[in-house]
């Protein structure tokens, strides 16, 4: 099994991926943006988090015209696996693999804090045995969630909303939406469920003693998906 | 096949596409008023349009020029002919002195652009760009093209007639528009269509040797033809285009950092402050002369790379990049 998780110059999430799945028995390999050829060996990329290319232009933005995010699309039909974290879901965006933008938070503000999600019950195999109530780490300053009105109906109907932020007892309210994003949108899922896209970070909340282990989940699907 | 005369051609249409000029012998000045038939104008003025439309091709600049078809007439892509016409000046004279009665020979630090309307009828008057654009006779974007392009010209002709040792003094150019959209420059590019001084002693080589009755016309617009064909290497330079592209979140986005920056801006007492949306603004420097090719490159830029649709639009304006080539000059002088 072969998982790649890309290091754009300015990426520096990809040790705490490599480390979280390390936990579970899987060396991860760094992949670069240059490495195309590369790309067909590995059976789920992982796009870390950070700040690609300085985020210049937009966060995700240079990221998305380099040579692997061309590739990207034809990894993705192929149906394998993607996750995004954070910049990994901004680029996702940004290569239109998933729909909608992640613009400034309203706060204008950097934040960086546990929050809480809910998991929302769509189809993705990597969702599966989440708990309802996740409490993860976000750190960003454009991780507002933002679609057209249409493409927002867009999503609703497709039910491809797979994170959404929420008070401690699981309720979406605007209290507990840190950036301003849209019906609450923290992750979202492609239709066919093999990318899953979301601003928190599932590697930060892998321990118990870092606060929480409910991100671990996600990976151990991940894994589990590629083994079948 | 449908023949259009004009004062000094005949444009005979050949296809779709196609165009046959040819250029008679005529000479005409003061809107038609003094007019004569000078032997061989027709020859030296088609040769010395197909000269400089063969170098302006070669720095990649637009034109209608396809071929020549024999010493008085060319082959050209048919165009429409914009309605106005461009004016570049370096140096003062002619109706620049009338209109407002400087005096001839005054350089300019930077050259001045001006727009006519081709309107014999109204002696073909000095249009504002504004103008022009309001009365529909040009879109926005061809104005702004339109000066880019002529003072990229403008830079390549300077060269030019520098190594014969002529002074560009001014000229007109026209520009005529494909049924795909692109601009092109028309017409003739002659010394019918712009004044050139000779550079040590200011002698007029140019039209106004006919409109002011010095004499010997057809001598010095051969000697100006000669000049041209006797240059043995073009020189090699690149002209520049430079765009500035502003990139707006659009109106129906938030925007949380113009909110900050307004709110700032009341507590410091600038209550006149409306609004305020903070953007972002590219330079972009390609080397390339002005054209709808480039405009539709940066159009293709701003629209895929620059900015994201969902959330932003765009705007640019093209000119030509001179600031490099000006320290040129300063050099060779």
């Amino acid at each position: 099994m072969r998982i790649g998780i890309t290091k754009f110059p300015g990426t520096n999430n990809e040790q705490d991926v490599l480390r979280a799945l390390s936990c579970l028995d899987v060396k991860g390999e760094l992949i670069y943006p240059w490495d195309v050829k590369k790309l067909e060996n590995f059976d789920a990329l992982v796009l870390a988090g950070g700040f690609s290319y300085g985020d210049y232009l937009r966060p995700g933005g240079i990221a998305a015209q380099s040579p692997i995010a061309e590739a990207l699309m034809d990894f993705e039909k192929s149906g394998k696996y993607i996750i995004g974290i954070c910049n990994g879901f901004q680029i996702l965006c940004e290569t239109k693999i998933l729909p909608g933008v992640l613009t400034t938070n309203l706060s204008t503000k950097f934040i960086c804090k546990w929050v809480n999600i809910k998991t929302e019950n769509i189809q993705s195999p990597l969702l599966q045995n989440l708990e309802q109530i996740i409490k993860i780490p976000i750190a960003h300053y454009e991780g507002r969630y933002y679609h057209d009105s249409t493409g927002i109906k867009k999503i609703l109907t497709d039910n491809t909303v797979a994170f959404r932020y929420c008070n401690e007892h699981g309720e979406i309210t605007p209290e507990s939406n840190p950036n301003g994003s849209l019906e609450n949108i923290a992750g979202i899922a492609n239709t066919r469920g093999n990318v899953l896209g979301m601003m928190p970070h599932p590697e930060r909340a892998n321990f118990d003693y870092l606060g929480s282990d409910t991100g671990k989940q996600i990976f151990a699907n991940l894994i589990e998906e590629i083994k079948c | 096949m449908v023949t259009y005369s004009g004062k000094a051609k005949d444009v005979k249409v050949l296809n779709d596409k196609e165009v046959q000029i040819s250029f008679r012998d005529s000479i005409s000045a003061f809107d038609g008023i003094k007019k004569e038939e000078l032997p061989d104008k027709g020859i030296t003025s088609c040769l010395t349009s197909v000269k400089l439309f063969e170098i302006l091709d070669g720095y990649g600049f637009a034109t209608h020029y396809i071929s020549k078809i024999d010493e008085t007439q060319m082959l050209c892509k048919k165009v429409t002919i914009l309605p106005v016409e461009v004016v570049c000046r370096n140096i003062s004279a002619g109706s620049f002195c009338r209109r407002y009665g400087y005096e001839e020979g005054i350089r300019f630090e930077k050259p001045l652009i001006e727009f006519f309307v081709k309107d014999d009828e109204h002696h073909d008057p000095l249009i504002t760009e504004s103008v022009a654009v309001q009365m529909k006779l040009v879109t926005e974007n061809e104005a702004i093209l339109m000066e880019a392009i002529t003072r990229a010209v403008n830079e390549v002709l300077i060269k030019i007639f520098d190594l014969i040792s002529l002074q560009l003094v001014d000229f007109k150019l026209e520009f005529g528009k494909t049924t795909a959209g692109q601009l092109l420059l028309a017409d003739e590019i002659s010394a019918d269509t712009m004044r050139l001084w000779e550079k040590k002693t200011g002698e007029k080589k140019d039209k106004d040797r006919y409109r002011q009755d010095l004499g010997d016309v057809i001598v010095h617009y051969k000697d100006i033809l000669a000049r041209l064909n006797a240059i043995q290497k073009i020189p090699k330079y690149m002209p520049l285009s430079t765009v500035q592209v502003i990139i707006r979140l659009r109106k129906s986005v938030l925007d949380p950092a113009g909110e900050v920056i307004f709110r700032s801006l009341s507590r410091k007492g600038f209550n006149s402050v409306e609004s305020t949306r903070l953007g972002k603004s590219a330079e972009i420097v390609f080397n390339a002369v002005p054209s709808s090719e480039l405009q539709s490159e940066i159009e293709e830029i701003s629209a895929k790379i620059l900015s994201n649709p969902l959330i932003e639009d765009f705007e640019f304006k093209i000119q030509h990049h001179s600031e490099k080539n000006e320290k040129e000059y300063v050099e060779e002088e």
